[in-house]
């Protein structure tokens, strides 16, 4: 199992977007993927096209002491799901108290669904510091920042180095960060300055860029992911090419033993 | 093991073991001994002419041609340049064996007639001999010089003034040159750029000052572009000089390639790199052989200059080429002698123990010129200063030189003297044909058994050294084209060399409908006529001749109708196709990406760029009306650039994009991000198909046959309207 952790200081990136999107790409690209969302907002399973009816999810499994894998979800587009879960404001202070005592949680009820060392496991996390991005970067192999080409998400970089160096950083088996640049946009020469600085900053450690493209806002409304919503589209061909590089950089590393 | 295998794996073994006695011989401490080496050669070369001139009767020369040509055959299968220098070694042994019974056996001309006709052939022949022995010198071993990497420390790297001269050309060509210089990876406090503009426009020098490059300009404009060159050079003071003629946009990558070997090197003057064309020539156009078969120029700067590179002669070609200001500044800046100041330039460096190099890599592309006048016009100005140097500096005298730099010099004098022999050669059998002039005093079988293998070693020779850049028989249509016309102002050059003056080539224009060149064609119709009256009157003959005289008139028949081809493909060139873009179009496939008003998003590939637009290949099903604006986005390796835009045709997937009105930044970006791309235009340099001397019989043959078809339908339109067929008047401007 290879878990990646994806991850921003800052919010409004576009971070559940990308999540759902690389999520549906790898396994269009016949990996097996599993998105976990660990964002209290819950939103994972909308990206993913599951009925917001549908119930269940790790917070929700871990409070009524259920295997988590009553609470994963197989989704219309071949990615197994496991949301947050729907919970009151009292379960959620309860839940987080929990986690705070409780630092292996995600690590190890992610060992214990058995998931074949083949599969890719997703973690969607809320933006900035919080005990939920402490979990994920405690659990994940590998964590990939998403930032968007302006000057405040180009300010905020140092802070999430920071995070993944305090919680993830001196474990054996953790692989780095790796960065993707959301809505890049060049007709717009701010965005292509700081995309330029951008590039030469992180070098190898940039995975690629994500274009601006109206069709991700539209497949979402229509329930589609963007790769089938617009195939031709920029943002799909991005997806398909992040998604390829992550999974180059996964192969690239021998897998650690759990 | 098959047996196959067996043999190749011996084969291999065989070749491993005479390469290891090759090399003992060659690497033995006695060649240090000059005279060793003299008497060898000596004794090689007293050899050679007994092989030569042995006596052979008919039996004894079919046997030895024979023989000789299979062995050839047989080398022309084993790669290498051993193999090559031997079928040099057969080729030269063929044709001074020609030559020589040529001289001994077959002038004892009768009359007055046969002594005219005779004479003028046989000189005709020693030209073309001399031509093709030079010719093997100069490209037996042609350098292959690499291209060396720029220390990293660049402190280092010297200071360059990047000069584009220009005169009368628009200002949309030069921007796209002076976009792309700008672009040039070379550190920004060692690089300026100047342009020279001789025709002093104010909108010009506007767009200078505008973008931050330089603007010079003189009082007068004497000696054109040299002039204009030596007037900036007093302006200007970098270390290196790098000259691109105003519509060559040369690629990001020109100034690290080049200049490598400055630093190697302290006595380097001069580095040239190829001029290539991302448009087609007139020949290519009017044949409709772009890309297909290599072009006019393609042997040149693909063998002759490599070629010229061992012997330390590599030409300046006025463009695309980076030159040491010291040494230029040490000859009195470029020659303004000739009207060929850049070859001129070359040799008075290479006089004062000067180098110059080539680097046989494309590092800069332009317009090819348009129109076969244009071209003619261009090659009779060549043609011209070569014919001047020969008479004011000539290569093979005064000081300073080896004898391989005069004999590379020599020979590009030599070349262009080709006008009369070749007119000699497409109606020589006419002589007999027409006035049964004896111009041969030998029988056909033995004029057979001498002169084929002559033709045919010299074919299959040639065919393998310039295959990848010259096809076999297309020489005889280029040099064919070329000939009426250089042949007058080579001689008057000659008589006078300071006659005749500079004149440009115009560029960018437009054939707004396709129409037959009859000013250009009219000499080739001529020969056509007297060519076809001669074959009519030899068929003729030949139907009441027998024995002897048949053979004669067999082999005179033969000859026409082969010249008659030629012809035939010359008057196809002058059949100019429509041209309606006035900015050329390259065909390249790069992703792109349209950014539609709604914000929407669609990856395609475009088919071809130009300057103010771009063909795309979109989803059939995408929904797009014309006139509809949206921004377009290219890129190269990371980076990226959009472009606002305006659809202007669309048909099935083929869409056509025109860009809208765009600031500098944006006209520099799009400059670099497609013309001055060396990665996009310059990989199908020399990676053409290589040359099969009877495929490319094929092709020469198919377009004599259609300039023949073309002869006749115009003839007709003219005899019916006279007026109307004559199209738009493309004079040649000579120069005078």
């Amino acid at each position: 199992m290879r878990i990646v952790a994806v991850a921003s200081a800052k919010g409004g990136v576009g971070k559940t977007t990308v999540t759902a999107s690389l999520a549906a790409a790898l396994a269009r690209a016949g990996r097996m993927v599993l998105a976990a969302d660990l964002d209290p907002q819950n939103a994972l399973r909308l990206h993913l096209g599951l009925d917001p009816r549908e119930a269940g999810g790790s917070a929700r499994a871990t409070l009524e002491g259920v295997p988590w894998l009553s609470g994963c979800t197989a989704g219309p587009r071949g990615v197994v799901v496991l949301p947050y879960g729907q919970l009151t404001e009292d379960e959620r202070e309860i839940f987080e108290q929990r986690l705070e005592t409780d630092p292996q949680w995600l690590a190890r009820h992610l060992q214990q669904l058995g998931l074949p060392d083949e599969a890719l496991v997703l973690l969607d996390t809320p933006p900035g510091p919080s005990v939920y991005m402490r979990q994920a970067l405690a659990a994940a192999e590998l964590v990939l920042i998403i930032t968007l080409p302006d000057a405040a998400s180009y300010a905020a970089l140092p802070l999430m180095d920071n995070l993944v160096r305090r919680y993830a950083g001196p474990r054996p088996g953790f692989r780095g960060q790796f960065y993707l640049i959301n809505q890049l946009d060049s007709t717009r020469q701010l965005s292509a300055d700081v995309a330029q600085v951008l590039r030469q900053r992180l070098g190898d450690r940039l995975l690629g860029g994500i274009h601006r493209d109206q069709a991700v806002c539209e497949a979402l409304a229509c329930d589609q992911s963007v790769i089938d919503y617009a195939h031709d589209s920029l943002a799909s061909h991005d997806f398909v090419a992040a998604a390829a590089a992550l999974a180059r950089q996964l192969d690239a590393m021998p897998q650690v033993p759990a | 093991m098959t047996s196959q295998d067996e043999f190749r794996v011996d084969k291999q073994g065989v070749a491993a073991r005479l390469r290891a006695a090759a090399m003992h011989i060659v690497n033995h401490p006695a060649w240090g001994h000059a005279s060793l080496r003299w008497l060898t050669g000596l004794l090689g070369l007293g050899l050679f002419a007994l092989v030569f001139t042995v006596p052979l009767d008919l039996g004894g020369q079919v046997a030895f041609a024979v023989v000789s040509f299979l062995v050839a055959l047989l080398l022309r299968r084993v790669p290498g340049r051993l193999p090559t220098l031997a079928m040099i070694v057969f080729s030269v042994t063929a044709s001074m064996r020609y030559i020589y019974w040529r001289f001994t056996e077959t002038l004892g001309f009768e009359t007055l007639l046969d002594n005219f006709f005779g004479t003028g052939l046989v000189l005709a022949e020693l030209y073309a001999l001399a031509v093709l022995l030079l010719g093997y010198f100069q490209t037996a071993w042609p350098l292959e010089r690499k291209p060396l990497p720029m220390p990293a420390d660049r402190s280092r790297w010297p200071s360059v003034d990047v000069m584009i001269p220009t005169y009368n050309e628009p200002l949309d060509v030069v921007k796209q040159t002076v976009f792309a210089a700008m672009g040039m990876d070379w550190p920004a406090d060692r690089m300026q750029i100047f342009v020279l503009d001789d025709g002093r426009r104010p909108e010009f020098r506007d767009f200078c000052a505008e973008i931050g490059v330089g603007y010079l300009t003189r009082d007068d404009n004497r000696h054109a572009k040299a002039g204009n060159i030596n007037a900036a050079l007093k302006k200007t003071s970098s270390e290196l000089v790098a000259i691109f003629d105003c519509d060559h946009i040369p690629a990001r990558s020109f100034m690290q390639i080049c200049v490598g070997w400055f630093l190697r090197d302290p006595k380097l003057a001069m580095l040239q790199t190829p001029h290539y064309f991302f448009s087609p020539d007139p020949f290519e156009k009017n044949l409709d052989t772009f890309r297909a078969v290599p072009n006019e120029g393609e042997l040149f700067y693909g063998l002759v200059q490599d070629g010229n590179d061992l012997w330390n002669a590599t030409f300046f070609c006025g463009s695309c080429a980076v030159i040491r200001r010291a040494p230029l500044e040490a000859i009195g800046g470029v020659a303004v002698e000739t009207v060929t100041e850049d070859a001129h330039t070359a040799l008075k460096l290479n006089r004062r123990g000067f180098n110059t190099a080539y680097l046989a890599i494309p590092q800069a592309a332009g317009l090819a010129t348009e129109s076969l006048s244009g071209h003619v016009g261009q090659r009779i100005r060549w043609a011209r200063g070569m014919a001047q140097i020969s008479r004011m500096d000539n290569p093979l005298t005064g000081p300073g030189l080896h004898l391989g730099q005069r004999l590379c010099y020599m020979n590009a004098m030599l070349h262009f003297f080709y006008g009369l022999p070749r007119i000699i050669f497409m109606t020589a059998p006419l002589a007999f044909l027409l006035f049964g002039a004896h111009v041969y005093q030998a029988t056909a079988a033995m004029i057979a058994a001498f002169a084929l293998p002559h033709l045919m070693h010299a074919s299959i020779t040639n065919s393998r050294m310039q295959g990848r850049f010259r096809h076999s028989f297309w020489n005889e249509v280029y040099e064919s084209v070329l000939a009426w016309y250089i042949l007058r102002p080579v001689l008057v050059a000659f008589i006078n060399p300071r006659l005749g003056k500079f004149n440009v080539t115009a560029k960018g224009g437009v054939i707004d409908r396709s129409y037959f060149d009859w000013g250009i064609a009219r000499p080739y119709i001529f020969l056509m006529g007297v060519n076809l009256v001669g074959l009519t009157i030899g068929l003729v003959k030949f139907s009441t001749h027998t024995g002897e005289a048949a053979s004669t008139l067999a082999i005179n028949l033969a000859w026409t109708i082969y010249n008659i081809v030629i012809i035939g493909a010359s008057i196809a060139v002058a059949s100019e196709s429509r041209q309606v873009r006035r900015a050329p179009r390259v065909d390249a496939t790069l992703r792109a990406v349209l950014t539609l008003s709604t914000g929407r998003t669609v990856v395609c590939k475009t088919e071809d760029f130009s300057q103010t637009g771009l063909g795309l290949l979109v989803p059939e099903s995408l929904e797009l009306p014309l006139g509809e604006s949206l921004y377009v986005t290219l890129f190269r390796n990371e980076e990226e650039a959009s472009f606002p835009a305006e659809i202007v045709f669309r048909n099935g997937p083929h869409l056509g994009l025109q860009f809208q009105e765009m600031s500098l930044p944006q006209q520099a970006a799009l400059a670099q991000m497609t013309f001055a791309r060396a990665d996009l235009w310059a990989s199908s340099w020399g990676h053409g198909e290589r040359d099969t001397p009877l495929k490319a019989l094929g092709g020469v043959m198919r377009i004599g046959v259609k300039g023949f078809g073309i002869f006749f339908v115009s003839l007709f339109r003219m005899l019916r309207a006279p007026r109307k067929a004559l199209g738009p008047q493309a004079s040649v401007d000579t120069g005078k």
